[in-house]
């Protein structure tokens, strides 16, 4: 028999999560960090879905989380190219070095 | 013929063109050809035409070509009207302009100033008779002004033609400036006459035009009035024209004698319904004429230039037209355009072919002696003399004298004929003293004279018509504006008329030739003083220059860093400020565009929850 979890449970959880990874988005500098951060803000997000898939009874939550690890996994193979890129060229991982775009 | 009416204006137009297009790569040869030969034909489509015109009997033709445009009521057509008047209009100008070509042909060849500029002078010309035949047949006052501006960009494109002078750039500028503060006033007077009448074509408009009170009759014919002035170089806009001289011979035969300059008269004679309903206007047209005729033909009299002399004297002709379409005299008046055309067209030739023959000597006082060695344009000359002083049988007495005899009967008594009188007696002293001075006595420049054919023949042809173009009865303009009015010649008025400028031709010969001293009268102060004054025209160039062209250098320079520019600098300033502080929010760190996105997105929030 499967464990009832209120929904208000689990959306508290990805609320936590999202606010974790803007947090680390925010304060850390290190750009693997950042990606890092990055996909727990995606990933809580993707929890908010199922939990509201789960408590209309409707697929759509579901569809939307496969959308979101599809996203993130394009997201992450764009992202490690720039990684790549600005540690050969600024010899760094510091994102706040790659800042020359500025006004 | 009549049908084939609208080749008239579209050969020279078509010559325009074939002569601009080949940008002066034609030989010289087949550009006098399409130069002259496009207003020749030109001038024998008019003359059929007109013959069958004449024939039909009808009061007028009209020929619709297209709608210009259509915007609401406001349709003018591009539509040819034939009637009397726009008739004589037409053959002067093909007729005359034909000759004049013809003439220009041998004049311009080979020019010493710009002889790479024989094509470019024939398509100006071939453009200006086109502009002034559309002017004259127009049917509709906005086509009448495409004619009266392209006349006038035509007459400034030929002042400056020698343009490597810089004063003769100068003096284009100076004629197109001054004419267009009358053309302002005339398209005021077309804008309220559209708003009046509710209509620009020139019958309808005329039609109705008892439709409008007297005031506004008035203002339209002073404003049509101001724009005839400056066309025709009347008092107070009549500076430009000696200056114009400065253009080449022909050209100062064709525009500034002959037909552009008399496009203020056929203006006025168009309008007639209007000045009918307004006394005070056609009073004032009288004035002006007068005003003009006395204060050019004494400045004629000081000249030494020999085309400012003829320009002065073309000035107090077309003063006669102005008084003549004062006083009522209106057939006298374009008669009298007609046998000006006539004369004055013959005195510039003949005066263009002493001048070439001089190596471009302009000054009488150093001409002289020149009857015997130029024997066809001294007797042009003289043709076109006698026939401008009216010495009784040549053409110029019969229009002058229509003129003068309508102003002794006018009703503000007889100050116009005494004017007139007056101006017809220093015309005869001013051209005695050109004759007498260029002609007689001992020869200072020798000639060189290598005119053919296509440049005597002109002048023979319009010294026939100096002569002979009086005798015929001018009568084809009776129904339009009215029969001229012939007083027996035993009447004492008549009598002064005719035999004033006769003494005027004596005492003339006697000054200048030298046999009657008057040089203690010249000499002294108050005598040269009197010179100096009429020699510069009056002052008009000295007022004007003071009054309008000085303030408007100072203003121009105290404005030089353009004080309207400023509304615009500081909207450039303003903008500038508000982009460099968006600059300072683009510092390049992505985690703060994450934060800012972070913190845009809690005020989205609140926003929407809070609604």
């Amino acid at each position: 028999m499967a464990i009832e979890v209120p929904v208000e449970h689990v959306l508290l959880v990805a609320a936590g999560l999202f606010l974790l990874g803007l947090l680390g988005v925010l304060v850390r500098r290190n750009i693997i960090f950042l990606l890092m951060s990055l996909e727990v803000m995606m990933n809580s997000a993707g929890l908010a879905f199922i939990a509201a898939g789960a408590k209309w009874g409707a697929p759509d939550g579901q569809i939307m989380f496969m959308l979101i690890l599809a996203l993130a996994a394009a997201e992450v193979a764009v992202a490690l190219g720039l990684v790549l890129q600005i540690s050969r060229r600024f010899d760094t991982l510091d994102v706040d070095a790659a800042s020359e775009l500025n006004g | 013929m009549l049908e084939y009416l609208w080749l008239v204006p579209a050969l020279p137009l078509a010559g325009f063109f074939a002569l601009f297009v080949t940008e002066g790569k034609l030989p010289d040869k087949i550009v006098a050809v399409i130069g002259a030969g496009s207003v020749g034909l030109a001038a024998l489509v008019a003359l059929g035409a007109g013959m069958e015109f004449v024939q039909s009997g009808e009061a007028s033709y009209a020929q619709s070509l297209w709608t210009w445009m259509a915007v609401g009521n406001f349709t003018p057509s591009i539509t040819l009207y034939l009637d009397p008047l726009s008739l004589v209009m037409s053959g002067v100008i093909t007729g005359v302009g034909f000759l004049i070509h013809l003439f220009a042909t041998g004049y311009m060849w080979k020019d010493h100033q710009e002889p790479e500029g024989y094509s470019r002078f024939f398509a100006y010309m071939n453009l200006f008779v086109f502009a002034m035949l559309m002017l004259v047949l127009g049917d509709n006052l906005l086509v009448l002004f495409l004619g009266w501006e392209g006349v006038g960009l035509c007459s400034y494109l030929l002042i400056g033609f020698y343009h490597r002078d810089p004063e003769n750039g100068y003096a284009a500028r100076k004629a197109f400036v001054v004419t267009r503060v009358g053309d302002t006033l005339m398209a005021i007077g077309l804008f309220l006459l559209f708003r009046e009448l509710g209509s620009l074509d020139i019958q309808t408009a005329l039609g109705d035009a008892g439709q409008l009170d007297a005031g506004m009759a008035t203002a339209i014919g002073l404003l049509l009035l101001g724009g005839a002035v400056g066309k025709s170089a009347q008092v107070p806009l009549q500076t430009w024209l000696p200056d114009a001289m400065a253009g080449p011979t022909p050209v100062s035969a064709l525009i500034h004698a002959a037909t552009m300059v008399t496009a203020g008269v056929y203006l006025i004679a168009r309008m007639k319904g209007i000045y009918d309903l307004a006394p005070v206007a056609q009073l004032a047209v009288a004035i002006v004429g007068l005003v003009t005729l006395l204060i050019s033909s004494f400045t004629a009299l000081t000249q030494t230039d020999i085309k400012r002399i003829l320009a002065y004297s073309t000035m107090s002709q077309i003063g006669y037209m102005f008084m003549a379409l004062g006083v009522g005299a209106w057939s006298a008046g374009i008669f009298h355009l007609m046998t000006h055309a006539f004369f004055k067209a013959l005195l510039f030739l003949a005066s263009g072919s002493v001048i070439l023959a001089l190596h471009h000597e302009q000054d009488i006082f150093k001409m002289g002696g020149l009857w015997r060695k130029l024997p066809v344009p001294f007797a042009s000359m003289l043709i076109g003399s006698i026939a401008l002083v009216a010495v009784p049988l040549t053409s110029g007495f019969y229009s002058k004298d229509a003129i003068l005899l309508t102003a002794w009967e006018h009703g503000t008594g007889p100050w116009f004929w005494a004017g007139g009188v007056l101006a017809a007696f220093m015309t005869a002293l001013y051209t005695t003293r050109m004759m007498v001075v260029a002609f007689l006595g001992e020869t200072k420049t020798e000639p060189h004279d290598a005119s053919r054919i296509n440049m005597w023949g002109p002048l023979v042809v319009l010294a026939v018509l100096s002569i002979g173009g009086g005798w015929m009865t001018f009568s084809v303009l009776d129904d339009l504006l009215g029969a001229i009015d012939h007083i027996p010649h035993i009447h004492p008025a008549a009598l002064v008329t005719v035999v004033l400028p006769l003494l005027g031709i004596v005492l003339g010969y006697f000054v200048f030739s030298g046999r009657m001293n008057v040089n203690s009268l010249v000499e002294s102060s108050f005598g040269d003083a009197l010179r100096r004054f009429w020699q510069s025209g009056w002052a008009f160039d000295w007022v004007y220059y003071r009054v309008f062209v000085k303030p408007f250098l100072w203003v121009a320079r105290v404005n030089k860093g353009d004080v309207v520019d400023l509304a615009f600098r500081i909207t450039a300033a303003v903008t500038r400020g508000f982009h460099h502080v968006g600059a300072l929010t683009q510092t390049g760190r992505l985690r703060w565009y994450a934060a800012n996105m972070a913190i845009g997105l809690i005020v989205v929030l609140l926003i929407v929850a809070s609604v």
